[in-house]
């Protein structure tokens, strides 16, 4: 095959890639850069969720200040975790139990203890994630078909990618000379801005699609009952290490500040970020935050009764394959370093919708043109030798474009 | 999309599939819009929107104590990976045993010992859950055992027969009984 007509080839299949599912790819792309700044947007929509100081010098409660907070608040209600968001903007999350039997997410400021509020009965986060993530089809047993539907859209991004930039020649030009023609009409616009776009987000573009792809193997392992996970399972508190008590009530338990100081002597370094208290008599309280590396996190597992760590999971127990696919999520979502590192994201994220738009674009301009040159040949007697040159300017005219 | 597979006359069908080719996907918006409905009554359902679950069983006496048991689903259990059919329950404890209990358990069959008493429920005493296994040749005549396992070290136990507990089950068990 001529270089020429593989080039060509190329082309076909960059432009197939998307083509077909175009709206859907864009519908994800467009779902996935709002879950990116979901919360953000609940707490420009929500005051209880904002974490307002009452004074420039007020400190932040500890854990056990705002347990007993709650307990003198509403002495009725059960607090099951806490959740210490990464931005320090964020309120406390406490899901929590009423005696009716209502579970509930209240927002608890970190400062003065006062619960401001309930999470509103629509979670617009949860919704986007789960309209971005498996298209709202539900879970039954296993992944849902739409977690694969989406997922599976990592293969043709990654491709699209691959075969752009083999089509774009000399691409690494465009980062020296950076074209942008506005005046020269749409077609040549939208073409500029879909390879500007493009080769300015090769890493994103890159990173999503791996990351998508790592969704569409998880499944895959998922539902064969494949695990890689070096995680061991830890007993539940053995009956000789829940005391009994002689007037039969229930035994006190350690204190979270305590329990925090006992993982933190564990895990060096670990800011707790959440926690969750035993879910029954013979179950433990989970300890966890960041460390170093911010994509991960770290976890201590501690028996309420008398403060031993049952279990731990750090970094460095960790696969090097654990620390590559744990790494996946994050990557994808962008949740793993504050507010800058989301408005990146979610940048890039309008960039890759606006490339899934440009992209339609140039091909229906194009289409347009070879459609009107195919009508002005619609005497010619062989339909299919219509449609072969209806497809030839366009391929010409692309690929000499490429190399401008 | 191969043109030489075209027919040589074009077809009113593929005019319109060559006109509308690119425009059919955007129907697969139709595929979350059908499931919005789902969504939210699951949503609605995990936030206990119901109660503690579809199905209120009812109150029942264990000994010194009693609690609300409900179905989660009011449906047949659920495969859920290797572990083979699970069953979700949801229960509360009468407000004043709450402090007295140390630990509910469910069992299909009368437990021997407080050992063998089941699965554990999970969660606040006033919504907790279990995921129950209902191994699918169960008699569906079986009885439902709950033990409650008191702070003092007492143990009370009670049960209900399944078709109370949850008919839904029942049915799946006489289908799965009539099955070869």
């Amino acid at each position: 095959m001529s270089k020429k007509s593989r080039s060509k080839l190329w082309f076909l299949v960059h432009s197939w890639l998307a083509l077909p599912i175009w709206f859907f790819v864009l519908i994800v792309c467009v779902t996935g850069t709002l879950a990116v700044v979901s919360q953000e947007i609940v707490w420009l929509a929500n005051p209880d969720m904002r974490a307002s100081k009452p004074s420039d010098e007020a400190p932040l409660l500890s854990y056990d200040q705002v347990i007993a907070a709650i307990k003198q608040a509403q002495p009725q209600t059960q607090v099951q975790s806490i959740i210490r968001p990464d931005e320090s903007h964020f309120a406390l999350e406490v899901g929590v139990t009423y005696p009716d039997g209502r579970p509930d997410t209240v927002y608890v400021n970190p400062y003065s203890g006062v619960i401001q509020g309930s999470a509103p009965t629509f979670n617009f986060q949860a919704f986007t994630r789960a309209l971005h993530g498996w298209w709202l089809v539900p879970f039954t047993n296993g992944y849902s078909w739409g977690w694969y539907l989406v997922s599976f859209l990592g293969l043709p991004l990654l491709a699209s990618l691959v075969t752009g930039l083999v089509v774009y020649k000399r691409f690494w030009k465009g980062f020296l000379r950076p074209t942008l023609r506005i005046r020269h009409g749409a077609r040549i616009f939208w073409g500029d801005f879909h390879r500007l776009s493009g080769i300015w987000s090769i890493w994103f573009i890159a990173v999503i699609s791996v990351t998508g792809t790592w969704f569409l193997i998880q499944a895959l392992l998922g539902d064969n009952q494949i695990s890689i996970s070096s995680e061991p399972v830890i007993p539940v508190v053995a009956r000789e290490n829940v005391p009994l008590s002689v007037d039969g009530q229930a035994p006190p338990q350690l204190n979270l500040d305590r329990a925090i100081e006992i993982a933190q002597q564990r895990i060096p370094g670990l800011e707790a970020s959440f926690i969750s208290l035993p879910g029954n008599a013979y179950s433990h309280l989970e300890i966890g935050g960041r460390g170093w590396y911010p994509l991960m996190f770290q976890t201590a597992t501690i028996n309420p009764y008398n403060g031993d760590v049952a279990a731990s999971r750090l970094l460095s127990d960790r696969t090097t394959l654990e620390f590559v696919t744990e790494s996946m999520r994050p990557l994808h979502t962008g949740d793993f370093g504050g507010l800058w590192i989301k408005l990146i994201w979610f940048f890039f994220g309008l960039l890759l919708s606006m490339m899934v738009l440009s992209g339609l674009l140039i091909w229906t301009k194009r289409t347009a043109l070879a459609t009107a040159n195919a009508f002005k040949r619609s005497q010619k007697p062989n339909r299919g030798a219509r449609i072969a040159q209806a497809l030839q300017p366009s391929v010409h005219r692309e690929s000499s474009e490429g190399s401008l | 999309m191969n043109p030489s597979n075209t027919v040589s006359s074009p077809s009113r069908l593929s005019l319109f599939w060559h006109k509308w080719r690119f425009h059919l996907n955007v129907l697969l918006l139709l595929i979350p819009l059908g499931f919005m409905p789902k969504y939210l009554s699951e949503a609605a359902l995990f936030r206990g929107d119901a109660g503690l679950g579809e199905r209120d069983v009812g109150e029942v006496q264990v000994g010194p104590w009693s609690l609300r048991l409900a179905e989660f689903r009011n449906e047949a259990p659920r495969v859920q990976g290797p572990a083979g059919p699970m069953k979700h329950f949801n229960a509360a404890l009468c407000q004043s045993c709450i402090g007295q209990v140390k630990a509910t358990y469910l069992r299909i069959g009368k437990p021997r010992s407080l050992r063998a008493a089941g699965v554990i429920f999970f969660g606040s005493p006033y919504r907790m859950g279990a995921l129950l296994p209902v191994p699918p040749k169960t008699q569906p005549d079986a009885e439902l055992w709950i033990t409650l396992e008191g702070w003092d070290g007492s143990m009370h136990q009670a049960s209900i027969p399944l078709n109370q507990a949850s008919p839904a089950t029942v049915a799946w068990l006489k289908h799965q009984g009539a099955k070869p």
